[in-house]
């Protein structure tokens, strides 16, 4: 009907010559839907699922679950640069864009695509499609009640994971739950009205608080097996975490706490066995595949750091390990069997990628001014898990852990160069201690946070004899602050072996000296050294903007953010007046991306 | 509406007409070359300027007129007929030498001349590099520049651009050159071993040792390519000192007593090896850039005297300085040495599971360093060797940095020259916590040796506690 458009029309016939022609096509138009319309249009595709055929039974609400994970996944990259590069570790290459340079010096536009929230939003509203979907077949008895909680509370969890990322990155968000078609939408204060980042987490510990399924999927389930070599039960987040999560940027310690305990205790179960002791207990098992620690074969001599098992291998082990298992509590797998393709060798490294971000000079430093325990004399003057977490490749730094089941470890080349297998690094058993540290120590449990920042509880809780009876322990404490980690080694009378005896601290694992704390500001020292601690033990996997960030508004000091992003962008060449500008920017609390697309 | 259909039908016609009739000549036209010149490949538009008429003819007779007719691309810079009329005699006299300067002005790299051309240098045809600047090349400048053909372009330039000799060239073989230290520079050619193109015939039963062919295994070549710089290599810049026979003769005197052998003909070559092979650095110094100390790549002071250059020869790859004399104080010849103890030649006993090498930092000097520890070696007079080369005879001060961070008990240990057991130098106490130089003493070496060995040897004892060996580096400083 664009008929009338390209010509100049002059005369009045003309007009009528066109009303006639188009007044005939619509004519034609309506006697074929009026007739044939039901059968000549609504002829169902062969190989493609119509909506209405979506959600017949449990598979095709696991199918949908698998469908919202694979979109996610598209994600991986934004999510990296949002939380690394807006913060201090991170930093861009001479192969970076505008765009990348202007997420690392606070100096975003509005068509900054890193910026844009439409891809968050497009899978959150993919999200309210499923939740919706999946309360209609619970009604419809297509799926068991447990089936539903298990799926809807998985996807509800995932959505309030991607509304906090929202809130992080963009303080005023509107919190959209329902089902619309157009994500444009989203963008209409009328329907949907932005709500602060405090409101916001209100609406999310209320949501996420409310689901009816906080555990894993049970074994059994379609959800917790193994596919084209991966064991899945670690693709799907981690409800308890996200709570807690929720609960620590709201102030709420206590409750904070209880969720991140309760992930912390998931392997007490059944056998007293490794995993029993281990499993998310930064605990140790004689086995430098399952230790993780920074270990070398001859203790003093630097050469000899391992490289080939303990704590680099934890970012090359496949799924379903154990060492694996025990370390990781939300991990997705790139793979090129299978769709999404990996973006992070595209971002990270200079062989078979474009090598646009890398290592900051701050963190080199920050790694460099760590000491180690003393082994043959002295100390190694510097934290080793610079040298696994960052490689020289073609004398370049590199960032290396999202790389080495793409890079052998030894000689930094392709394993198979067009199989650029990988792993999106989301949460594990580092950062699940150093939060609950964060809140323990928030509600005046300093010692605990302290030991299992260090070395451990035995380590913050040691026995002058070898009676352990009354140490080793803070069983004086209610839940969620109460563990038992007497050990009373194999002579000791009575005999102890508790559920947390093996546990190490994170910076014995690493192999460094404990922290000293001032007896004046334990508090304000211990929560600054657990947020440096993840820098140094978890940099690049995505949290250190949010630490940062959570802390600076904690504290109501934004020079906690502001000083170090200026460290960084001041070690890392950019002009001071670059820097400075960025630091003022922070310094007046503007943290946010602007919220545009 | 009637008149807009007989309008799209009358278009309609005409384009099936247009098309059926005149449609090869239209895209025959559209796609032909327009400029004559590019229809003509390089050579054929020299020979065709009357004014290159001489290059022209040059080009046919070292043959590289059927080189510019192929289809690769092509640069020529074309001197114009007046420039070649000084072209000099013997050049053209000897065709090798005629195709080497003809081909001095052709590369096969495409080089448009602009305003922006950058700076660089480019591959002649004849292997050597010539310097490009917005148009110039070297000193010629561009009359006519860009004049495209079908298979390059055209500059012509106001200069011919004389294919030079190269540093070696000049240094070990131009007539110009002064004769004794070039007569040195060729005496060093040698057959050295290199099994890169070697035969093997045979495995040694008792070492498992490759056997080679004889003849294949070694490579007739020059020490100072080999050792110094390969000052034939026409990718990299240079700047070499060649000293007039006067000024060779004085520094060779002057030095003789630095190095003392066995024999007076092993004595006289390895003074004039030792004063020859600081007068060549990689770095390009022009006359006007020339600073008053080069340091060569043995750590020499060298001190420039402007006064004393005779002649200063542009080569095709750097400069060469020929100096009436140049003499060099041997407190500027004879560098400080620093032996990094970690990177040992040798040890006495195998140890590497005793062997730590620690990565530690210094309070003293706020830096961070690693050294060598070996601890409970259970050997009396263990020691690691160090391998130095080319140490004349001399007076020398020995430090070193041994950081006792492991016991609280002195120990001692000693520097051995020579010998492991030699007693030039004493045993030094190692105490507790000690960041910075320890003095050792004195010794005097009194014959030069082309490889010194040195030793950190541990004391006279099993005893754990007595003999650690431990050092972060080994320091020499000349005492003249």
């Amino acid at each position: 009907m664009r008929l009338g458009k390209n010509i100049i029309i002059k005369r009045k016939s003309d007009i009528m010559k066109i009303a006639k022609i188009q007044t005939a096509l619509l004519l034609l138009v309506a006697v074929v839907f009026s007739t044939g319309c039901q059968k000549v249009f609504d002829i169902k595709p062969k190989d493609t699922l119509d909506q209405s055929q979506m959600y017949q039974n449990v598979y095709d609400a696991d199918a949908a679950v698998l469908g919202i994970y694979g979109k996610f996944m598209g994600l991986a990259d934004r999510y990296i640069i949002l939380n690394e590069l807006r913060a201090d570790l991170l930093d861009c290459t001479q192969n970076a864009d505008e765009n990348l340079r202007q997420i690392s010096t606070h100096a975003v536009g509005v068509d900054n695509p890193y910026a844009s929230p439409r891809p968050f939003y497009e899978l959150i509203l993919n999200c309210n499609d499923v939740l919706e979907n999946f309360q209609k077949m619970r009604v419809q008895k297509k799926m068991t009640e447990s089936e539903f909680n298990q799926r809807y509370s998985d996807i509800g969890a995932l959505r309030s994971f991607i509304y906090l990322q929202l809130g992080i990155h963009f303080g005023r968000v509107p919190y959209v739950t329902s089902r619309i078609k157009n994500v444009d939408e989203v963008k209409n204060p009328d329907t949907y009205p932005v709500i602060g980042f405090d409101a916001l987490l209100d609406s999310l510990i209320n949501f996420t608080e409310k689901l009816p399924y906080k555990e894993l999927y049970p074994v059994g389930s379609n959800l917790n097996i193994t596919v084209d070599g991966y064991q899945t039960q670690k693709f799907f987040v981690n409800k308890k975490v996200i709570l807690g999560d929720l609960y620590l940027w709201k102030g709420n310690y206590q409750n904070a706490a209880i969720n991140y305990r309760e992930v912390m205790e998931t392997g007490t179960q059944g056998v007293a066995n490794g995993q029993y002791y281990s499993l998310y207990k930064v605990g140790w098992d004689s086995n430098g595949d399952v230790d993780h620690y920074i270990s070398y074969s001859r203790a003093g001599d630097a050469s000899t750091l391992i490289q080939n098992t303990q704590w680099r291998i934890m970012f090359e082990q496949p799924f379903g390990s154990s060492g694996f298992d025990r370390e990781w509590v939300w991990v997705l797998p790139f793979d090129s069997k299978f769709n999404p393709e990996n973006p992070l060798i595209r971002m990270f490294s200079p062989i078979g990628g474009s090598y646009t971000v890398r290592p900051s000079q701050l963190v080199t430093d920050m790694w460099n001014a760590e000491t180690q325990r003393p082994a043959q004399g002295g100390s190694i003057p510097y934290d080793a898990r610079g040298l696994l977490s960052t490689k020289q490749i073609g004398g370049q730094p590199v960032v290396m852990k999202y790389l080495y089941n793409y890079l052998n470890f030894n000689s930094l080349l392709p394993v198979n160069p067009l199989a650029k297998t990988g792993k999106w690094f989301l949460f594990r058993q580092t950062h699940l201690h150093m939060r609950f540290s964060e809140a323990a120590n928030r509600s005046r449990k300093h010692r605990l946070a302290w030991g299992l920042l260090n070395s451990g509880i035995t380590g913050a809780f040691p026995a002058p004899g070898s009676d352990v009876t009354n140490f080793h322990n803070t069983l004086n404490e209610a839940f969620p602050f109460n563990f038992d980690a007497r050990n009373s080694g194999s002579t000791g009378v009575p005999f102890y072996r508790a559920d947390w005896y093996r546990n190490i601290g994170i910076r014995a694992r690493a192999n460094l000296v404990d922290i000293a704390v001032p007896a004046s500001d334990s508090m304000l020292n211990i929560e600054t050294n657990l947020i440096k601690e993840t820098a140094l033990e978890n940099a690049f996997e995505g949290t250190r903007w949010p630490d940062l960030l959570r802390i600076a508004i904690r504290r109501n000091d934004p020079s906690f953010v502001a000083d170090r992003v200026f460290n960084k962008l001041i070690r890392s060449g950019v002009s001071s007046g670059a820097a400075s500008t960025a630091r003022a920017k922070l310094l007046a609390r503007d943290w946010y991306l602007p919220f545009k697309w | 509406m009637k008149y807009k259909h007989k309008l799209q039908l009358g278009a309609l016609l005409g384009a099936m007409i247009l098309m059926s009739l005149g449609c090869k000549k239209m895209t025959e036209e559209h796609n032909a070359i327009g400029d004559p010149m590019l229809q003509k490949n390089v050579f054929e538009v020299i020979s065709q300027n009357p004014s290159l008429s001489t290059f022209a003819k040059y080009l046919v007779e070292t043959g590289l007129d059927k080189e510019l007719a192929s289809s690769k691309s092509y640069t020529v810079f074309a001197p114009n007929n007046e420039s070649l009329i000084l072209l000099d005699a013997t050049v053209r006299a000897n065709p090798a030498k005629l195709k080497q300067f003809i081909a001095n002005h052709i590369t096969e790299e495409l080089v448009r001349f602009s305003n922006a051309t950058p700076k660089k240098r480019i591959l002649m045809l004849n292997g050597k590099y010539n310097a490009i600047a917005p148009f110039s090349i070297e000193s010629a400048v561009s009359t006519q520049a860009n004049q495209y053909a079908s298979n390059g372009i055209l500059h012509t330039i106001n200069m011919s651009v004389n294919a030079l000799d190269n540093c070696w060239e000049f240094m070990a073989g131009n007539a110009a050159a002064p004769v004794k230290q070039r007569a040195f520079l060729q005496s060093l050619f040698r057959n050295v071993f290199d099994p890169t193109n070697a035969t093997i015939v045979g495995i040694n039963p008792t070492t498992g040792e490759p056997i080679y062919q004889k003849g294949t295994d070694s490579v007739y070549t020059n020490l100072f390519w080999r050792n110094v710089h390969d000052l034939r290599d026409e990718t990299k810049q240079f700047t070499a000192f060649i000293l007039a026979d006067g000024g060779w003769d004085a520094e060779r005197a002057a030095y003789a007593r630095f190095f003392p052998t066995g024999s007076a003909d092993s004595t006289t070559f390895a003074t004039a090896w030792n004063i020859a092979r600081d007068f060549a650095v990689d770095t390009l110094y022009t006359p006007s850039g020339l600073p008053d100390t080069v340091v060569s790549k043995f750590g020499a002071k060298l001190p420039i005297n402007k006064s004393s250059i005779v002649a200063s020869i542009k080569t095709s790859n750097g400069y060469v300085y020929v100096m009436s004399s140049m003499p060099v104080a041997p407190a500027l010849r004879f560098a400080t040495r620093v032996i990094e103890a970690e990177r040992y030649s040798g040890v006495s006993h195998d140890r590497r599971s005793q062997t730590f090498f620690r990565d530690r930092f210094n309070d003293l000097t706020r830096r961070p360093y690693s050294d060598v520890l070996v601890l409970n070696h259970g050997i009396a007079l263990f020691n690691l060797r160090y391998d130095i080369p080319e140490v004349p005879a001399i007076r020398y001060r020995a430090f070193w940095v041994a950081v006792n961070d492991f016991q609280t008990a002195t120990f001692t240990q000693r520097l051995g020259v020579g010998s492991p057991l030699s007693t030039l130098l004493p045993y030094v106490n190692v105490v507790a916590n000690t960041r910075g130089e320890v003095f050792l003493g004195e010794f005097t070496l009194t014959t030069y040796s082309p490889v010194l060995s040195l030793f950190l040897t541990a004391a006279n004892s099993t005893a754990n506690a007595a003999n650690p060996l431990v050092c972060d580096y080994i320091k020499l400083v000349p005492s003249l």
